[in-house]
């Protein structure tokens, strides 16, 4: 708590320098962020290139509006709310191209199987349960593929990145009541592509 | 509490987003309901699954690039915004004020005057017989008070001769105590970040060796190593880090960032052999063999694949 508490007065700082124009004190904060920045964009976009744009597009509207941050919500809920926008962005564009969702291009220009980027760290993993932890990991893919971009957002911020629906809502410039609803339409949808599974 | 409540709110329950006492409710209610405890167990079967897809995780290599490609971005940026500001500049509007603002000229040309006669004459206070021109504060001598910057001009509407001024100066103080003390940690935090004396900041950097167990101190090292354009001090940071590279992932991050980025090959070098006891992780083998193969200073190449050498091979 103590920490949190300490980080956010670290931000304020940072925020008020690079308001001023400090470019190395908005870097700093870029690093309070950016791991985590990175890691959504690449759950969404499953895509390292796409994941990189993002990041790129949303840290640098960051910088140009950090004038306009007047301190009403935390830094962490306005970057999370300006990447959440373009990463329902790339979702809506990929679902216009009907892209398959499990082959994508990497940043040398090579395509690669979303799955195939999920090391496998125990030693000596034998290859039939490899080939079923690929299988499910596809299964999931397409079951995550079918669910509105607002839905498959609003999962992978509660599931993946573990946020209370309240800030998930303020993120998406939404009520609670409506990112609890899109939720359990999420879960209802998952459920039904994944019940073969059981 | 009825069993629609329960179906529509089980998944809230699973993530740990209800309330305390409608949690109470529902789990006491599921607790005698059959049907409600398969719709529960149906969505921690869901979340169980859903756990099983690991999703790809960003790398360092992919981090670090992602932070070299933005900052070149910023740059840009405000390269852009300099140029605006010079275009966007109305200099027929700023004389028309000018003409149209004549105690705003003088008030100009005042200043100018005062401040070079502030930095180059020692000025004793209430010199200026009817009360001088500095009503509060008056200013220390100017060779122990340097004037930092004028806050505002508000020159006298019933009388053009007459100006009021507000400025802030700086003045040398000493501080003195003991490294545990709160006030010589902020300023010696503080020369970690101030930029105008090497030297300064190379000692600093030796205290901060001592403290490196303190958060704040680890933090103004990792700050020092990324960004501190003198190679000593990005070497002392590199040296007091080194013993977190493995329990803090911050310290892991900065240490990769300098093997792949940092301009001195000797700061790339001993980043290298920090990071010796993290090299069996996967992230920081691949950053090693990236070196290994393509880094365009042999000897970097050649640490990097001696470090490899001594890693343990994983099936």
């Amino acid at each position: 708590m103590a920490e949190q508490q300490l980080s956010r007065l670290d931000d304020a700082a940072l925020i008020r320098e690079s308001q001023r124009g400090n470019r190395a004190a908005f870097e700093e904060l870029v690093r309070h962020y950016d791991q985590a920045v990175l890691r959504l964009a690449m759950h969404i976009t499953g895509s390292d290139t796409e994941a990189q744009d993002v990041y790129q597009d949303a840290f640098l509207k960051a910088y140009r509006n950090i004038g306009s941050f007047r301190f009403e919500c935390s830094f962490y809920t306005w970057i999370y709310r300006i990447v959440t926008n373009l990463c329902l962005d790339s979702l809506r564009k990929k679902q216009v191209r009907k892209e398959d969702s499990a082959t994508q291009v990497d940043s040398q220009g090579e395509t690669y199987d979303v799955l195939d980027q999920v090391a496998d760290g125990r030693p000596g993993a034998d290859p039939e349960r490899d080939l079923m932890r690929r299988e499910l990991g596809a299964t999931i893919a397409r079951a995550l593929d079918r669910l509105t971009p607002r839905e498959r957002m609003v999962f992978e911020l509660k599931h993946y990145q573990g946020l209370k629906l309240r800030t998930i809502g303020e993120m998406l410039n939404t009520t609670e009541e409506t990112a609890k609803n899109t939720l359990f339409r999420a879960t209802q949808k998952l459920r039904g592509s994944l019940a073969t599974m059981r | 509490m009825n069993c629609e409540y329960v179906k529509e709110n089980a998944v809230l329950l699973v993530y740990g987003d209800l309330a305390d006492d409608a949690r109470f409710e529902m789990e006491r209610h599921v607790e005698r309901c059959a049907a409600c405890a398969a719709e529960v167990g149906a969505v921690r079967h869901l979340q169980d699954t859903m756990n099983t897809a690991l999703l790809p995780e960003p790398t360092p290599n992919l981090l670090a690039s992602s932070r070299m490609r933005l900052q070149e971005a910023l740059e840009h940026v405000e390269h852009r915004k300099g140029w605006q500001r010079f275009f966007t500049f109305d200099v027929a509007n700023w004389l028309y004020q000018a003409r149209m603002a004549p105690a705003m000229v003088a008030a100009l040309l005042i200043v100018g005057f005062l401040g070079g006669a502030l930095t180059t004459w020692r000025i004793k206070p209430g010199a200026d017989g009817n009360g001088g021109i500095f009503k509060s504060n008056p200013p220390q001598p100017a060779a122990e008070a340097t004037i930092a910057g004028i806050r505002s001009i508000n020159p006298d509407p019933a009388d053009q001769n007459k100006v009021q001024i507000n400025y802030d100066t700086v003045t040398r103080q000493q501080a003195q105590g003991s490294l545990s003390d709160p006030q010589i940690q902020k300023l010696l935090l503080f020369a970690a970040h101030s930029n105008v004396n090497p030297g300064v900041r190379n000692d600093v950097a030796d205290l901060l060796t001592s403290q490196v167990a303190d958060q704040q101190a680890r933090d103004a090292l990792i700050y020092g190593l990324r960004y501190d354009n003198n190679t000593g001090v990005r070497l002392k940071a590199i040296e007091a880090l080194k013993p977190y590279v493995k329990q803090d992932v911050h310290v892991r991050d900065a240490v990769v960032e300098a093997v792949l980025n940092d301009a001195s090959p000797g700061v790339r070098t001993e980043a290298i052999l920090a990071l010796d006891p993290v090299k069996a992780d996967n992230s920081v083998r691949r950053v090693l063999m990236d070196l290994a193969e393509r880094d365009h200073n042999d000897y970097i190449r050649r640490k990097a694949q001696d470090m490899l050498n001594q890693t343990p091979t994983i099936e």
